[in-house]
Formats: C-alpha cells, sequence, structure tokens
C-alpha cells in the first residue's frame, strides 16, 4: 500500500502509536463487525485522536464511504477461488476488446487488465500473490511458486463482492475509482464515492504552478488560500502540503457529499488545523475572508451542457453532473469566478483556474484584458502534459 | 659483522635485503604499540634463519637515521620475546633510546625480516617507558617470497589447472575437485588483481624503496612504502591462500598414506571451507567495477518479427524476472507496451538489490530465439531477436547528471480527446524526452501521474547518465560490454527450442542443452562465465 500519512499533530492531541493501532485493528478485526462508521473513526484515530476539534461535524448527514484498501481483512478465500476470479474477470475483459474505445473513447483491455490487478492490489493482504494469479497478460512462462492451493487469502472484501464489483465496472462502466473507493492523486490516495468529481491527472498540475509561485513568495507561503468547488478536497490537501506552516486553506462545495468526503480525506492526512471545509456554492461561504485571500483555486464544472451527453459513459453515468456542467457555453462558472476574483483577492494574491481548453483560456483572458482591466496583471495561459492549454493564471494588481 | 652490515646497508640502500627472500612487515603506526600482534595472515610454523630486522623510527615526518645501537636494544624491547626462534637479529635505525623514551608520536616503524616465509605470532610490544607514545597501526604485511608454493610433489596452483579435474558439486567428498574449484577461484582472482600488472608495479616499488636516498623525502617514500606494502598485502594475501591450498592436498596426501580417515576428512572440511570462501572471494574479484553494487534498469524490446518477436520479448523479460527474484531483487515494472495480440513491444523493469547491475550487464546485447511459432499455423521455423539494456541507477548522487527542467519535455502518453473533465481514465503515462539528448523515457504503471512522471524521470536520468558515462568511457578508451550500444548486430546468446535443444552464449561460447531452465531465471552459469571472460580480455589489454 502506498499510503503515506504526513501527520501534523496539534499539541493537544497524542499520535497513536503503532502498537495501540495494531491492537486496535485486530480487536476490531475479532468483532467481525463491519460497520462503516466505526471505521471511519478509526482510521481518524490513526493520524490523531479524535478529540480533534475539527471531527466530522454532526450537521453532515452523509457518511463518506471507506475505500477498499483501508477496510479490515475479514474476508477470506483461498487460493484457487481467487484464480477462478481472476480467470473470469479476464474473460469479461477480453470480450471487451476495443469496443469501449471506439464506443465512447474508453478504456481498454490493456487498461483493463491493470485495474483488475490493482483491484486485487487494493483487496488482497498480501499482494505478492498477485503476479502467480496469472493476472499478467504476457504471461512468457507463467510460474505457480509460492502458494498452495489450501492457503488461506485474506481479504478486504469478500469473492462475492469482488464479483460484482467488477461486473459492474465491465456491464454498468462504474469508474474504476467508484469501485475500490480511492484515487491515486500525486502523491495522494484520496477516498471517492458517486456524488464526488474523480480527480483528474491534469488537475494535479495546478498544485505544481501554486508551488512555483510560493516558493519565492513568503506571503503567499503563508498565506490564507482557497479551494472553490474542493469534492474530494484533492487540489486543497495538495496545497495545504506545500504551503508554509502559518499556510492556512478553506475548501468549499455545495454537495453534502463532497464535503463529507473532503473532510475524511483531510482528516486522514491529519490536515484538519489547516484546512477549514465549507458548504456552500462558491463564494459565498467566503464572505467573511473578501479581500483577504493570497490565492485561489479552482476546477469549476466547464463542459458545455450540449456535450455531456456524449461523454464516456464512466463520466456521463455514474460522475455528478454538477461538478461537470458549466451551462451552454460551459463558461458560466468560470465568468462567475473571473467577476469576482479580484476582490476576493489581496492585491498580489494569486489564482489558477482550469479550463475545458484553449477556446476558454483565450475568453477568459480576453475578459480579464478588456472587461477588468486594471484588476488583474501577468495572466498567463498554461498547458497540460497533452500540450492543450488547460490552465489560466496570473495575479491580482 | 651486523653492524657493518647494517651500516653497508643503509648507506647504500635502507632496505636492501641481504638475501633475495624476504618477508616485509610495514607498520603504519598511529596509537600505541602495545600488544600489536603481528600475525602473519596464516598461522602456520615458519622458520627463521639469519633474520634481520631494520627498525628505522622517524618522529614525525623526519625520520632519525641512526645506526642500530645494539642487536638487543630492539630485540629486548620489541620483538625477541615474542618470535619464537633463537636466531634472529634485530637492528633499529633509530637506535636511541632516549629519542624513543620522549618519543611523541613515532609514526612509522618498518621492519625487515628476512625468512623463508611468513611468520607467525610476530608480536611488538613495547614493554618501557610509558611516556612514549608510539601511535598504533595499520599494517600492512606481505610476503616478498619469489618461491611459487607448492605441495612437496610440486604441485601448484597453476599446474592444477593444468590438470583440468572435473570440478564437481560441493557436496562430493573428492580433493581434486575442490582443489581444482579453488584453483580456478585463485587464477580468476589474480586475473581481476591484473597480476601480472601488479607484479611489475611492485618490482618498480621495490627498486623505487631501494634507492639510497628515498627518505630523503619522507613524504614521498611514505607514499611509496604505503602503496608497496598495500600491493603486497594483495599478493601475500593470494600467496598465502595458495600456500594453504598446497599444504591441505599434502596433508591429505599423507593422511591417505597414513590411512588417518580423521585426518583426512577434517582435512576435506577444511578444502571444502576453502572452496566457499574461494568462491567469495572470486564473487568479489568478479564484481568490482565502478557500479557493480548498484542497482539498476532492464530494458527488453522486440526486433522484427511481429508478434513471435514480441513474445520472444516478454519471455525474455518473464526470465530476467524469475531470475531477479531466485536472486532475491526487488522487481517492479516501470514501463510496459504490450504486443497486439502476445507478448510486449518494450519493457522496462527496475531490479533493487546489491550487486544488480555488476550481474545483469552481462545480459546486455542482442538474444536470438529459434522455433516453431505458436504464432504460425504452418507451424514453420521462426528466428526472432530481442535487444537487452542494463542501465546502473547510480548511488551516489552527486555523480549524476544535472538535468535542467528547461531541457524536459514532458507530454502525456496516448493522449487524445479533450482531456480533463471529459475523460475518466486510470491511464496517466507521461513521456518525458531531454532535448538535448533526445533520450525519453516513460512510466505508464503507476497509479497516478506525479507518480508516473516521477519513476519515468528516474529512468531518464539513468539513461542520461549511462550516456556520460559511455562518452567518458570511450574517452578513457574503456568502453565495456555494458554500455556498448545495443545493435541488432550485437548478438550474445542463441536460444534454440528446435530442432534441437541449446543455449549458447556466443561471447563466452558457454552453453547448456536445457532451454527451460534458463528461461525459467537459471542464468548464472552465463553470467559468471561472461565476467570472468570479461577479467581475461581486461588482463590482456595493453
Amino acid at each position: 500500500m502506498k499510503t503515506t500519512c504526513f501527520i501534523r499533530v496539534p499539541s493537544f492531541c497524542t499520535p497513536i502509536s503503532p502498537i495501540i493501532r495494531k491492537h486496535l485493528q485486530k480487536s476490531f478485526n475479532k468483532t467481525g463487525h463491519y460497520n462503516q462508521n466505526h471505521i471511519s473513526t478509526l482510521n481518524s484515530a490513526q493520524t490523531s485522536i479524535s478529540t480533534s476539534p475539527s471531527s466530522p461535524a454532526p450537521s453532515t448527514s452523509h457518511k463518506p464511504q471507506t475505500p477498499v484498501f483501508l477496510r479490515p481483512l475479514i474476508y477470506s478465500s483461498t487460493f484457487p477461488d481467487l484464480q477462478s476470479f481472476t480467470s473470469w474477470a479476464k474473460t469479461l475483459v477480453s470480450s471487451v476488446g476495443s469496443t469501449f474505445v471506439q464506443l465512447d473513447n474508453g478504456s481498454d483491455s490493456t487498461l483493463l487488465l491493470r485495474e483488475l490487478r490493482w483491484l486485487l492490489e487494493d483487496s488482497i493482504d498480501d499482494p505478492s500473490l498477485i503476479p502467480h494469479l496469472g493476472i499478467c497478460q504476457n504471461g512468457g512462462i507463467t510460474s505457480n511458486t509460492g502458494s498452495s492451493s489450501t492457503e488461506v487469502v485474506r481479504l478486504r472484501v469478500s469473492l462475492g463482492q469482488m464479483y460484482q464489483l467488477w461486473k459492474q465496472r465491465i456491464q454498468e462502466r462504474r469508474p474504476f475509482q467508484y469501485i475500490v473507493g480511492c484515487e491515486h492523486w500525486r502523491d495522494l490516495v484520496l477516498s471517492v464515492e458517486e456524488g464526488v468529481l474523480i480527480p483528474r491527472p491534469e488537475t494535479e498540475k495546478i498544485v505544481d504552478l501554486v508551488g512555483n509561485v510560493v516558493g519565492g513568495n513568503e506571503m503567499l507561503r503563508e498565506g490564507l488560500w482557497a479551494d472553490l468547488g474542493t469534492g474530494s478536497g484533492a487540489l486543497a490537501i495538495g496545497i495545504a502540503r506545500i504551503l508554509g506552516k502559518n499556510g492556512r486553506v478553506i475548501a468549499t462545495d455545495l454537495s453534502p457529499t463532497a464535503i463529507s468526503v473532503a473532510k475524511f480525506n483531510v482528516e486522514r492526512y491529519g490536515l484538519q488545523d489547516i484546512i477549514e471545509i465549507k458548504q456552500g456554492s462558491w463564494f459565498s461561504p467566503l464572505v467573511h475572508v473578501e479581500g483577504e485571500l493570497d490565492g485561489l483555486v479552482c476546477n469549476p464544472p466547464y463542459i458545455p451542457s450540449e456535450d455531456i451527453g456524449s461523454l464516456q459513459a464512466e463520466v456521463a453515468k455514474h460522475e455528478p453532473r454538477l461538478a461537470l456542467d458549466g451551462g451552454v457555453e460551459g463558461m458560466d462558472n468560470l465568468l462567475h469566478l473571473c467577476e469576482r476574483t479580484a476582490a476576493m483577492l489581496k492585491p498580489g494574491g494569486f489564482f489558477a483556474f482550469e479550463t475545458n481548453g484553449e477556446k476558454q483560456c483565450r475568453l477568459l483572458a480576453n475578459h480579464m484584458e478588456n472587461e477588468m482591466t486594471g484588476s488583474f496583471r501577468d495572466v498567463n495561459i498554461v498547458s497540460d502534459f497533452a500540450d492543450i492549454p488547460r490552465f489560466l493564471t496570473g495575479f491580482c494588481d | 659483522m651486523p653492524n657493518l652490515l647494517a651500516r653497508r646497508s643503509y648507506l647504500r640502500s635502507l632496505f636492501l635485503p641481504p638475501k633475495p627472500s624476504i618477508d616485509v612487515f610495514l607498520i603504519h603506526t598511529q596509537s600505541e604499540l602495545r600488544n600489536t600482534n603481528l600475525c602473519s595472515s596464516n598461522s602456520r610454523r615458519f622458520s627463521i634463519s639469519n633474520s634481520f630486522v631494520y627498525v628505522p623510527f622517524y618522529l614525525g615526518s623526519k625520520m632519525l637515521p641512526h645506526t642500530p645501537k645494539s642487536s638487543e636494544f630492539v630485540s629486548n624491547h620489541y620483538c625477541s620475546a615474542h618470535l619464537h626462534h633463537q636466531h634472529c637479529q634485530f637492528w633499529s635505525l633509530s637506535g636511541k633510546a632516549p629519542i624513543l623514551g620522549h618519543g611523541c608520536g613515532v609514526s612509522s616503524i618498518i621492519i625487515y625480516f628476512q625468512a623463508p616465509n611468513s611468520l607467525e605470532n610476530v608480536k611488538i610490544s613495547s614493554e618501557y617507558n610509558r611516556n612514549r607514545v608510539i601511535s598504533n597501526g595499520v599494517m600492512l604485511f606481505c610476503s616478498h617470497a619469489a618461491v611459487e608454493p607448492s605441495t612437496s610433489d610440486g604441485l601448484t596452483v597453476e599446474r592444477i589447472i593444468g590438470n583440468q579435474w572435473t570440478i564437481l558439486d560441493e557436496s562430493a567428498s573428492d580433493w581434486k575437485s575442490h582443489a581444482s574449484a579453488i584453483a580456478q577461484s585463485v587464477h580468476l582472482i589474480k586475473k581481476r588483481l591484473q597480476w601480472k600488472k601488479l607484479m611489475v608495479r611492485l618490482e618498480q616499488l621495490s627498486a623505487e624503496l631501494n634507492k639510497p636516498n628515498i627518505w630523503d623525502d619522507p613524504v614521498h617514500a611514505g607514499k611509496i612504502s604505503r602503496e608497496h606494502g598495500s600491493l603486497m598485502g594483495k599478493v601475500k594475501e593470494v600467496k598465502a591462500f595458495e600456500q594453504d591450498l598446497c599444504e591441505h592436498i599434502d596433508m591429505i596426501k599423507l593422511a591417505r598414506e597414513e590411512g588417518d580417515a580423521e585426518l583426512e576428512s577434517e582435512t576435506m572440511k577444511a578444502l571444502l571451507r576453502m572452496r566457499r570462501d574461494s568462491k567469495e572471494k572470486e564473487l568479489d574479484a568478479l564484481l568490482s567495477g565502478d557500479h557493480d553494487s548498484c542497482s539498476c534498469f532492464i530494458e527488453v524490446q522486440a526486433g522484427a518479427g511481429g508478434t513471435e518477436s514480441m513474445d520472444w520479448a516478454a519471455m525474455v523479460m518473464q526470465m530476467y524476472k524469475a531470475w531477479a527474484q531466485r536472486h532475491g531483487y526487488g522487481v517492479t515494472v516501470v514501463d510496459e507496451m504490450p504486443g497486439e495480440i502476445a507478448g510486449i513491444k518494450r519493457a522496462t523493469i527496475k531490479l533493487d538489490g546489491e550487486y544488480a547491475f555488476g550481474y545483469a550487464k552481462a545480459e546486455a546485447g542482442v538474444h536470438r530465439l529459434v522455433r516453431i511459432s505458436p504464432f504460425d499455423s504452418g507451424k514453420r521455423r521462426h528466428t526472432s531477436f530481442a535487444a537487452v539494456a542494463v542501465i546502473p541507477i547510480l548511488e551516489d548522487v552527486s555523480s549524476r547528471i544535472q538535468i535542467s527542467e528547461s531541457d524536459l519535455r514532458i507530454e502525456r502518453f496516448r493522449a487524445g480527446g479533450a482531456g480533463g473533465q471529459h475523460v475518466n481514465t486510470t491511464e496517466s503515462a507521461v513521456r518525458i524526452t531531454h532535448i538535448p539528448t533526445g533520450i525519453t523515457a516513460t512510466c505508464q504503471n503507476e497509479r497516478s501521474q506525479h507518480q508516473n512522471k516521477a519513476s519515468a524521470m528516474a529512468v531518464l536520468q539513468s539513461r542520461v547518465d549511462q550516456l556520460e558515462m559511455a562518452r567518458q568511457a570511450q574517452m578513457n578508451a574503456q568502453h565495456t560490454q555494458s554500455l556498448t550500444e545495443i545493435s541488432w548486430g550485437n548478438q550474445i546468446r542463441t536460444y534454440v527450442l528446435h530442432p534441437y535443444q541449446m543455449v549458447k552464449d556466443l561471447r563466452t561460447n558457454y552453453e547448456v542443452s536445457d532451454p527451460d531452465s534458463v528461461l525459467e531465471g537459471d542464468l548464472d552459469g552465463f553470467i559468471l562465465c561472461f565476467l570472468s571472460a570479461a577479467l581475461d580480455k581486461d588482463e590482456d589489454a595493453p
């Protein structure tokens, strides 16, 4: 597991010792109850004892799901049963071939096989078994060393669930990230679930852009930042980890699901004292800090409404429209952001927005230059790694 | 008479040995010599006849040349009590007891023993005047003996190799097999040491040390004598090993003649220990290249020939994975480009572990497969190729090339469409291009783009480093095999599965008739054979 917890423990919190954690886990496993509420408390206890003031507010009714890789090992199976699951799952994959690609530019069988391997990695206690399950597409010589057939393999989801999950992946085209309940993003592993946009690889670059500006600028490094429409909390967490010790981030979202998932992620990385999560539309939760922000980032919904229907099935059928649909031109939210950014930021404050591509970037840049003359300086269009002009950055004048 | 000899020696050459065969002990001292053991590296009985000891002391960097005051002086205070033999004569060139008494930092003692071989239990201890601080030290001692170690019936290491006794498994209790294995190892170690060159250098150093005015420049003299000592140390170690081997052979023959089963089995055990020991030493000698201890990347690329070639590339990659697992190396797939139907077009794996590069570098080159292709419905025989490159991952960060951010072009791999919120994909691979060299690297097996980028960057860094190493190696005219750019003409090994079964290394002519075991990762024979052949090449080089 590649999870790394970066813990910033407030002085009144005692970090939980690994021994106690192990013990907790053990006694928890013994009871055999699988209760999501328990697990989320346990997980927050892993980062700091949950007397923390910013533990999940009771007002949030939604309970975030626990990603597969964080669930306790309360299920088990045998090696041959896992092998049959794998071969069944592979058959399903090979039946797909390139149909998804042709249909809507979805995943091909190579990608799906990799996802299958990752599902196994997240579910199985001992990932060293995976190479022996015959998942490797390019067998060459398949060695079957190490595992006797009677060996019990401990699992985080039942074998039945695994069948169900993989069926959903292929037949319903449920996004892989919802299947395993997490997305690896930058060096983070973020919990995601239906109702929360899965953070995209492109968006990683916003953190790099912020990293570049805070590097030589103490005001920004130790300042107050905001991430609007935070979703899973990805940008807020990414930025909080590169700010100085006095840096703070406010993350907002309209969706209660997103709020609860973002809280879960923030607490998992022990950042609850740095990131404040507020529910509300765009700037409305930020009225009290108007003109005080040092930085503002946002990945708003920017897909033109008419394009939504033709999106890849994983996106169109499963991801929240609220996080995707940007109105007729896709510019509704971006323009709204533009209008208010000048008033929200301090002079010298930095902003970075993600857009749908070159057209939106140019429109926005022109808008800032012509309609809001004198409000911004150094407005810059930055491309993503696919060379699509993706981001608009600049400073408040 | 001794006085005369000493003075003459001192005038002509401080270290001129009175007789050609001589043991040299050089102690570079740094603190008190009390109870310093000067043991010879092997513990055997020895005999000393007419031995001479010169003990030139010098304070600080300045040597104090004095004629020996008396033989008793040194023998009383330094050595005699612990030398078992009667006929030793010792000389101190510093001579003056008071100086030694006050001595604040005697930095070096050089003792010459004349002895047919090495010494046992020579102790140098200072049992007088506590005020004196003789600093202790690094002891370098070795034999200058020109005599080749041999058994009573004249068997030497060279001859043992010449006999070409079959080397059986370790478990077989056959002294000839053990002896042959040990002799092979010794031979290899000598090659690694570049024995002939080493001997020449040793001659030069001895000649230098024999110059009468050598100690006029103590810094230079110290340097020379240290190098001399260090080389002698190596020579001595090998000689001692040879000597041990010869003695054990003598012993086992004796035991057989006398029907002493216990002695025979003891000696056999000792031989086996020596065999294992020499194997270890041999490996040390084989893997002493600059980057041998590094982890590495192994890259396999399919040659022309479509699916059959790609399947072969996958088999080769699988062979390395299996080999790496046998050796306990960590294996990570960094990049893999699968073929359309089967196999791989290209793949990169990372091997983490000590000496991964040192071994794997032997595999760089083109591997050729001959078999009846399972992908050919006509069941015809096909020949396909896969190229293997091995790149060390430099441990020393300072020796790496600094790659400037502005020299890089980073692209989304297999990008298409609008991207961003439009697409949900778990594919986040990037390709990084180092613009000045045109070197590229890709990673697609991590679960985030950030991590893919980091892994690809690590590959790129190593490739750029390797290019630089190759450039430097060419400049130094020490172009090694592993760094040779892979061209399809550079075939190193052929795997024939049909019509007969054979794997043959074209560089060493090492071959086995069981391709399956090789493809399952049993590569050590090939690797070791190549590595030792590479040593031969080094030795032949001017």
